[in-house]
């Protein structure tokens, strides 16, 4: 009965998680009118064979990776919550805690001796519903005293960007200047200026962007000397058991819930197969050092055995390689 | 002063040996090379392992900006992110630069360990025995080395004594305390060799063990000393030493005082407060 007991807990989490999801019902069709939109987009003309990428395990061109992505997207914008707790087995707000936590975002204004310390600026990419962007406030101002540390939520898609103003409102940087959404593609980021941001985040988007090595190129190019790019992210299970259990939860489970509860397989179907997909912890360490960054310690740490994974890259100041 | 001796057998009975023994593998550029030539010239009494005199530093350049930096403000602000984040601006980087330091705090106290263990042969210099030649000033015991070093470790706390409790707390803590007892060990190794300590029997695992004790209680009891230059500190290492020796020399029955002195620094960080 001891053995019995987690289960039943697991369950009532999945099933209040439903619940909460089949509330928001009316928002979840944005879906349709996307996924008509993506299909009536003609492939891209103009060359002999168009650059492909991995939509999931399909391999598509790479302009049309964007518009399945960004349908993807649409189409959980709402039902989100219940997409991370049914990959992250309901952990992934623990995470994305320690996540923040140990970056420490902010400066106590009692140890800062230059007057003009404006906090630190936080670009937070694929920052979707804003959920790293509210941690991130919280945390500078309760934990380290600073009102000034702001951040930007960026996203491809703006679906998930109103999703995220709507759910400002709940906090007390809806109206502040601390807070802003903008929409872009991490692979480019031409309004962003050069060494401008203390510290980049990436949270649960990464493994999504058509080309992985160009968005660490932009996050290179927007840091400041000394400034931090930090990703967490799916990872690979270190654990041969473990895996086989969570591939079997992520491959059968998974896409079957999405349609049940946003009657929306295919998409559920494309986020476990695009975790699979990503890079291993220490491929994904070698691209963020061959973008340039100095990674502390061994490049990453693990989380839950290994299904996420936070990775971290300190931009050098010069002569300091 | 009497043993409470049964106290210490029941306290850490298997300190001993066995637990330790991985963590003592003597690295490789300590190897003794005996007739390299001296790389410093500078010193009359030159040492006979000046052959290593630079190794290259466990710590990246950007690492060592930040943690020499950041440890200038311990004794203000003790071993905490806020001497971290400092120390980070001094050297030219931002707060969030700190995330560089993987261990966070743990990083800041490692730091001071390392760079202070491995300065130790150049701030403690013995003359060359037995040349016959005007720098031999007789021969110096290997026992009076050690606690030489031991000493003049123990001093290299001085600047940051007042933080030192903090210290031992956060190298307390069970993430890092597999760590700090590795390095632990290899001060007890480092002193042993600058002390001309060559012996490979079964000594060699008992005798860091029972330094490694000695000197763990010696740091925690500096914490609390009050004395004019440490003096109090200074006695409290030299009988630990003595006691040892007289006990059985280190072949003998050291395991008792291993436990003894185990169980000590275990007291007195419970009473501050670090659940072990
Ligand atoms: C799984 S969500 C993560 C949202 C949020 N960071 C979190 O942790 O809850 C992935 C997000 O990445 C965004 N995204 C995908 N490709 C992108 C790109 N190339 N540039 C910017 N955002 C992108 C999607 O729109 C989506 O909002």
């Amino acid at each position: 009965m001891n053995v019995a007991a987690p289960k039943l807990l697991a369950k009532s989490q999945l099933l209040q998680s439903v619940r909460i999801a089949a509330k928001r019902g009316p928002y979840r069709c944005f879906s349709c009118s996307i996924h008509v939109q993506q299909q009536t987009t003609p492939p891209p003309s103009g060359q002999d064979a168009p650059r492909t990428t991995h939509f999931g395990f399909e391999t598509v061109a790479e302009a049309l990776k964007e518009h399945k992505v960004s349908a993807v997207f649409s189409s959980v914008a709402s039902s989100y919550d219940t997409m991370n707790d049914l990959m992250s087995l309901g952990i992934h707000r623990l995470w994305k805690d320690h996540f923040v936590r140990n970056l420490n975002p902010g400066s106590n204004p009692l140890t800062t001796r230059s007057p003009d310390s404006q906090g630190w600026n936080i670009l937070d990419i694929a920052g979707g519903t804003g959920d790293v962007a509210f941690r991130m406030l919280d945390h500078a101002s309760t934990i380290n005293n600073d009102a000034h540390t702001r951040v930007t939520v960026a996203d491809i898609n703006p679906n998930m960007l109103a999703e995220g103003r709507k759910r400002a409102l709940a906090t007390p940087y809806a109206r502040s200047p601390r807070l802003s959404f903008m929409e872009a593609n991490a692979e480019h980021l031409p309004t962003i200026p050069d060494n401008s941001i203390d510290l980049y985040t990436v949270a649960f988007g990464i493994r999504n962007f058509t080309n992985k090595d160009a968005a660490l190129r932009e996050a290179f190019r927007v840091l400041k000397p000394g400034g931090v790019f930090a990703c967490l992210e799916f990872s690979k299970v270190n654990s041969s058991l473990f895996d086989a259990v969570y591939k079997r939860w992520s491959f059968g489970v998974i896409p079957l819930i999405g349609q049940l509860v946003a009657g929306d397989r295919d998409s559920y179907q494309y986020l476990v197969e695009s975790i699979e997909r990503f890079p291993s912890q220490t491929e994904f360490r070698d691209m963020i050092k061959n973008a340039g960054f100095l990674v502390p310690g061994q490049g990453w740490e693990d989380l839950t055995g290994g299904i996420a994974a936070i990775h971290k890259g300190v931009k050098p100041i010069e002569g300091h390689t | 002063m009497a043993l409470p001796t049964r106290l210490a057998r029941s306290a850490i009975p298997k300190l001993r040996a066995s637990p330790l023994l991985p963590a003592f593998q003597p690295p490789q550029f300590l190897l003794p090379t005996l007739f390299a030539p001296t790389l410093h010239p500078q010193s009359q009494t030159s040492s006979y392992h000046s052959y290593e005199h630079n190794p290259p530093s466990p710590f990246s350049v950007p690492e060592s900006a930040i943690l020499s930096s950041a440890l200038q403000h311990v004794p203000a602000y003790g071993f905490t992110s806020t001497a971290l984040k400092l120390g980070a601006r001094d050297a030219g980087y931002l707060d969030v630069s700190t995330n560089l330091l993987p261990r966070g705090v743990f990083d800041l106290v490692n730091y001071h360990l390392v760079t202070e263990r491995l300065s130790l042969k150049d701030r403690v210099q013995f003359p060359l025995q037995g040349d016959g030649g005007a720098g031999d000033l007789g021969r110096i015991g290997v026992g009076e080395k050690v606690r030489t070093l031991a000493l003049a470790r123990l001093r290299a706390n001085g600047r940051v004594i007042g933080r030192w409790q903090e210290a031992l707390a956060i190298m307390a803590q069970p993430t890092h305390l597999p760590a700090s007892i590795a390095e632990l060990a290899r001060l007890s190794d480092e002193i042993w060799f600058l002390a001309g300590d060559t012996s490979v029997d079964t000594s060699w695992y008992t005798k860091r063990a029972s330094l490694s004790a000695i000197y763990s209680a010696a740091e925690v009891f500096m914490t609390q000393d009050t004395s004019s230059d440490f003096v109090d500190t200074e006695r409290f290492l030299v009988e630990r030493l003595e006691d040892v020796e007289r006990v059985g020399g280190w072949l003998g029955e050291v395991g008792e005082w291993v436990g003894y002195t185990g169980h000590s620094v275990v007291n007195v960080l419970r009473s501050k407060g670090v659940r072990i």
